[in-house]
């Protein structure tokens, strides 16, 4: 049996820390979620809190990748195959809703047609 | 025959095929995950105000099981970092320690998915729903299974074309009340079907000859036009029958499987018709929160379900709280010196979302959106009834009030439906790498001793996808229970 | 050749491994983990299933020219009964079923397992050199899928509900809503289409990571990219459209299957109706969302269908004319362009869904560029036969017949390319006509060049050229009778599924094709297609299209007695290499053994040359080193460079 010739007590000590880190950041964004700092009007996030959510989101999944998955020393092979997979999934979401925004007619608003709500007969 | 960088990298590639290959089908998990979020995004993007269900804020779905899902979220991290270790301790040629790491993952994984259960099951099976005709909502549980129609059978007509008549299995558990076939095929009037068994060989039987009886009619038919013949007799093989119970036998048939019914009859999806008398009709209803969302503010005060709410000093606080959420919005907009978004004027937007329901009936205090008060908040009895059980928030709702109801399965939206879809397919990634890693670690000894390098590699990639599950409970733990 | 085999199998295996002579047939035919039998596997189902669908489309066509008349011959089957009208007519409900499965079945379970599944298995190792495939459990896996998924399939038909009837895009809510009233929701055709579906995506991703894995891993010493045989790009190329573009059609039919059996509502819109009864389904699902999810696999797939067939059609003619394929290189990197330009280009299926114009504009820009690499690799094709002395034997009849009809295929593409015209073509027999010339005298005739050219390989012996001929001039014929009318009765608005053939339509139908006594009605007069002196009318070709169909299916006979017959009493063949081709897989014993070579192969030069002046034949092999220099260029193990190290 061929005996280990690496020394990995520091890459083990690098991998604790990111564990941690990642714990940390799991806080946070629990804390984003309960507390949504940009909240407006009725309870909940708006289109501001799902950036700064997923940006910690991100940050985590990167941190996971990079270190755990070795990303951060791989071969140029897989970076390759990645950044066209992610090109093309980004392409599904966008040009998907993007059609989605672009009718050719404007949609029929059903709540216009029931003549809104903001009337003289507001709630008191 | 041996495939050549089982084990050792190709050089100008820098690959073990192990590793390219599991890169691969993370790719195209990529594009699974990838095409699932888009459908996340695209449809929460779609929603439009005032037709489609809102989209519900994911900490007012969960409430307390936010906290499972967080711990969850550790317990993958978790499993992540040991699956890492574990590699580590192979690299170091160190059997026990990656042994401890391995069964450590296995543990995280059996951990992660019965806290995935306990969530489940609570929304399974303790939440449900119903939105009245007038697209008020009222959460809470539905009772004793009252969603069924309560039906008392006596006569059940069917098909002899189609399958067995799916009213067969809501009887098969029951004790099975004997029939006399009264209507159907010639000879076979009169014959008693005593058991289940009896009635599904009979029908088989029957299914056959009348198949036959038909072929053999549209054979003649077919003969017929092509000598030429001036009027065929058109075909005409019975394909119905009747079977008449000698005593009632009660129905619970699930709302799926029926697609309408009245006082007398009651009809099937399969097309099979049972008559008899209709037992009882109306949901009984525990009620825990009413939302408005879905009603226009000026129709809330006309609404079903506010009529319900009996006490005049928890409306007037709901509507007072919707004025005052309605200012602060105009005032944050105004400090800002921006124009209000034309939809943050509509819609749910502006409503306060939830009353709700204490167990003694009272109004319970809330944080976002709370009624004060001491008094009983709902009538008792029923909607569009007398009350019969004094002041408790248990309603019984007549059907026909009733536009759509469940638990809180996929079905109840389509916040439900991606999370349990999505929540779901990726548990099955979690048991699926588990048992991997599993395996890996029980019946790996073998491999350890001949060719470790090759078990660190196995572990590796095995540890490659484990790690990419993680990764995506990394994003969807956000976006399903807290964004 | 047996004796080769034998031979090889007790030189490549130690002694440890001689036990592997005995295995028992099972071990050996059918849970084999041999590339060369899977790909077999692959081929005969993939047949098997494409006779099936060619079938169906029989039965439809009898519907579309005499929607009057009862089925002959079928009437009295014990299942038409049930599907069948009174009078022997076929129902709307049998229409609908077999157009469904017929889309369905030609393209999941007959095309692309032929082409990808079965020639991609049993040749591209052998042109890179690889004992086998990367993972052979992996390939094996992915044939049992790929069958249990079409048995699902076929299995459908004899459900009470029958088969899937709402297409083969499987549009929501027609699909979401079909057969909802079946008891068991499960066994329905509808379901089972979706259940079948997620299998065969499964089969497909399993097979292109081991193709992806396999070319990139393990080619041969010398075998650098630039040496690879087009047929092993276009494979890569094809591999990659498989894994990426595959994965969101099983999210759609994951979803779909939540639909219809958990009861969610991701395509389901509020508020739908069905048969005037409100839908019992939350609501606030959009059914364009499947139509994206769908599209974005299906338009790759049309790659997926095309590629491997003009793949062995690049084998199959400088092989034939004796002469390099003109600009490799060039068509290299358009088969490349090619696949990335494949995936973002889906929403032209979908301009009569109303897009806008700006998206609108996008799709048409990508839909046009495509055309390019397509062109550029149609035009290599034909300029690699300029000035050659071509062989004209049965695979490179195929071949050269691929590009026209390919031609005509890609050319009447371009009209639905852009959304104005589109809205006009949409779902009409013009599209039908269009993709079918891609797809059946375009990909088909490359597999029957592909089947006659390595024939020899796998058996040993060769396929009879009199009876290649009589299966390829009639096919040629009748492929055009198909397919040509059509163009022209799309064009006068005939829609795809009106099951009587567009006799309802009566200011359509009775459109005139052709004016009494012209060349073409007395044709069709001749034909008795038409009474005499009256016009060709546009409702008149349906016969002519249906005639054509049945006299197709009758002339693949010929094809099928010599692919039975050959096997036993075709001529054997002299050398390992009776094509005189260059490239590896001519280097293995006949029929190659399983490890595939007798010694290890190492790639001298490109995969194209022949006719190179001053050698000593019209042809250098890939494996066979420069007799001038001999041993100066070995690359070491795992080097593919040119120049390996250790060399000058």
């Amino acid at each position: 049996m061929a005996e280990a010739t690496h020394d990995y007590s520091k890459t083990k000590k690098t991998y604790a820390k990111v564990g941690i880190a990642l714990g940390v950041f799991t806080c946070i964004t629990v804390a984003l979620g309960l507390f949504p700092p940009l909240d407006v009007g009725p309870p909940g996030p708006t289109p501001g809190d799902f950036v700064i959510g997923l940006a910690v989101a991100t940050t985590k999944a990167s941190l996971v990748a990079l270190i755990f998955m070795h990303l951060n020393h791989e071969r140029g092979l897989i970076y390759k195959l990645l950044l066209f997979t992610c090109l093309f999934a980004f392409g599904l979401l966008v040009l998907t809703i993007f059609a989605d925004m672009d009718p050719i007619v404007e949609q029929y608003d059903t709540f216009e047609s029931t003549g809104g709500w903001l009337t003289n007969d507001r709630p008191r | 025959m041996e495939i050549p960088y089982e084990v050792t990298p190709r050089r100008d590639t820098g690959l073990y095929n192990a590793k390219l290959g599991v890169w691969l089908f993370l790719a195209s998990e990529v594009m699974l995950f990838g095409g699932l979020f888009s459908a996340y995004v695209f449809l929460r993007l779609g929603v439009q105000d005032g037709v489609d269900n809102p989209w519900p804020w994911g900490v007012s779905v969960h409430k307390s099981f936010v906290w499972l899902g967080a711990i969850n979220t550790v317990v993958l991290i978790a499993s992540s970092v040991g699956v890492v270790f574990a590699w580590v301790s192979l690299k170091e040629r160190n059997w026990r320690r990656y042994q401890i790491w391995m069964y450590f993952v296995v543990a995280c994984a059996v951990v992660f998915m019965c806290l995935k259960m306990v969530e489940y099951n609570s929304k399974l099976n303790h939440h449900h729903g119903v939105k009245l005709i007038d697209n008020s909502v009222m959460e809470g549980v539905i009772l004793d299974k009252t969603d069924q129609v309560r039906f008392d059978g006596e006569k059940i007509t069917f098909s002899l074309q189609a399958a067995l008549p799916a009213v067969l299995k809501d009887l098969d558990s029951k004790e099975f009340p004997a029939f006399t076939v009264t209507d159907g095929p010639e000879g076979a009037v009169g014959t008693e079907l005593k058991t289940a068994a009896a009635f599904r060989s009979w029908f088989h039987d029957n299914r056959r000859a009348f198949s036959q009886a038909l072929a053999e009619d549209r054979k003649r038919y077919r003969g017929e036009i092509a000598s030429g013949v001036a009027n065929p007799k058109p075909v005409s093989v019975k394909g119905t029958a009747t079977v008449t119970a000698s005593a009632p036998f009660a129905l619970h048939g699930s709302p799926r499987k029926i697609v309408g019914h009245n006082e007398t009859s009651l009809n099937y999806r399969d097309g099979v018709k049972v008559e008899g008398k209709l037992v009882a009709d109306h949901v009984v209803f525990e009620v825990h929160e009413v939302d408005m969302q879905l009603v226009l503010p000026q129709k809330q005060r006309e609404s079903v379900v506010w009529n319900v709410i009996n006490d005049d000093a928890a409306k007037q606080s709901f509507f007072t709280q919707q004025t005052q959420k309605y200012q602060e919005m105009l005032a944050y907009y105004e400090k800002r010196g921006e124009v209000v978004p034309e939809k943050m004027l509509r819609g749910r937007f502006l409503n306060v979302h939830y009353i709700h329901v204490a167990a003694d009936g009272h109004a319970e205090k809330d944080k976002h959106a709370s009624v004060h008060t001491s008094e009983p908040v709902l009538t008792a009895g029923s909607i569009g009834g007398e009350g019969e059980h004094g002041p408790s928030r248990h309603l019984e709702i007549p059907r026909d009030q009733i536009k759509f109801m469940g638990n809180h399965g996929p079905r109840y939206g389509n916040y439900y439906a991606i999370y349990f879809t999505m929540t779901a397919l990726h548990g099955l990634h979690v048991i699926g790498g588990a048992l991997v890693l599993l395996f890996f670690v029980v019946f790996g000894k073998k491999l350890y001793l001949k060719n470790p390098e090759h078990l660190a590699n196995r572990v590796e990639v095995g540890g490659l996808f484990w790690h990419f599950v993680d990764l995506i409970w990394i994003f969807l733990f956000p976006i399903m229970y807290l964004l | 050749m047996s004796s080769a085999a034998e031979h090889t199998h007790a030189e490549t295996h130690g002694e440890g491994d001689h036990h592997e002579h005995y295995e028992p047939f099972w071990k050996k035919y059918i849970f084999s983990t041999d590339h060369k039998v899977i790909g077999l596997q692959y081929g005969f189902t993939s047949l098997v299933f494409l006779a099936f669908g060619f079938f169906l489309m029989m039965v439809m066509r009898w519907s579309i020219a005499y929607p009057d008349r009862a089925v002959p011959l079928l009437a009295d089957w014990p299942w038409f009964q049930a599907w069948l009208d009174d009078g022997g007519k076929v129902t709307g409900d049998l229409y609908n079923m077999f157009g469904a499965m017929h889309g369905t079945i030609m393209v999941f379970l007959g095309i692309v397992p032929l082409a990808f599944g079965a020639f991609g298995n049993y040749v591209t190792p052998l042109q890179i050199g690889a004992p086998d495939m990367a993972f052979p459990r992996l390939n094996m896996a992915s044939y049992w899928l790929y069958l249990l998924g079409g048995a699902l399939m076929f299995v459908s038909f004899f459900l009470p509900s029958g088969a899937a009837k709402a297409g083969w895009t499987n549009y929501s809510p027609l699909a979401t809503t079909t057969d909802l009233h079946y008891g068991d929701l499960f066994w329905t055709g509808q379901t089972q289409w979706l259940v079948g579906m997620a299998l065969l995506i499964t089969s497909s991703l399993l097979g292109a990571v081991n193709f992806i894995c396999t070319i990139i891993n393990l080619r041969c010493r010398g075998m650098t990219w630039m040496r690879l045989p087009f047929f092993v790009w276009a494979m890569l190329v094809t591999g990659f459209l498989l894994l990426l573009a595959f994965p969101p059609l099983e999210v759609a039919a994951i979803m779909q299957l939540m639909d219809r059996l958990a009861g969610t509502s991701f395509f389901v819109p509020t508020g739908l109706n069905v048969s005037g009864m409100s839908f019992d389904a939350a609501g606030g699902g959009s059914p364009l969302l499947y139509q994206h999810l769908f599209w974005f696999l299906a338009h790759p797939e049309v790659y997926v269908l095309i590629l491997p067939a003009l793949a062995i059609v690049a084998e199959i003619i400088p092989c034939n004319t004796r002469k390099p394929l003109w600009g490799y290189k060039t068509m290299v990197y358009a088969v490349m362009v090619l696949g990335f330009l494949a995936f973002i280009v889906w929403a032209h299926h979908m301009y009569i869904t109303g897009m806008g114009p700006a998206i609108s504009t996008f799709f048409q820009t990508t839909t046009v560029l495509i055309s390019v690499p397509s062109v550029i690799l149609i035009t290599s094709l034909l300029i690699s036969m300029w000035g050659g002395s071509i062989r004209f034997n049965v695979p490179m009849l195929f071949a050269t017949a691929f590009i026209p009809m390919f031609g005509i295929g890609g050319l009447t593409g371009l009209p639905l390319a852009f959304s104005l015209p589109d809205l006009h073509l949409h779902d009409t027999y013009y599209v039908i006509g269009h993709f079918h010339y891609v797809v059946a005298p375009g990909t088909i005739f490359g597999l029957f060049a592909g089947i006659y050219h390595w024939f020899p390989k796998i058996t040993g012996r060769m396929m009879s050229t009199r009876l290649g001929h009589l299966h390829f001039w009639p096919s040629l014929i009748f492929m055009n009778g198909i397919f040509a009318p059509m163009f022209f009765q799309g064009m006068a608005g005939f829609h795809r599924r009106a099951f009587d053939g567009g006799k309802a339509y009566e200011q359509i139908s009775n459109q005139v094709f052709a004016e009494p006594n012209s060349f073409m009605a007395n044709l069709a007069e001749l034909l008795h297609v038409i009474p005499a002196d009256a016009p060709l009318r546009m409702i008149d070709l349906n016969i002519v299209t249906s005639g054509s169909a049945w006299l197709l299916a009758v002339f693949q006979v010929p094809f099928i007695i010599n692919l039975f017959i050959s096997v036993f009493i075709g001529k054997k063949v002299t050398s390992d290499n009776p094509w005189d081709a260059t490239t590896l897989e001519w280097a293995t014993p006949t029929p190659p053994p399983h490890g595939n070579f007798l010694v290890e192969p190492v790639a001298y030069r490109g995969a194209y040359e022949y006719s190179v002046p001053g050698a000593p034949r019209d042809f250098s092999p890939q494996f066979e080193s420069d007799p001038s220099s001999v041993g100066a260029a070995v690359p070491g193990p795992g080097e593919t460079s040119a120049n390996p190290s250790g060399s000058h």
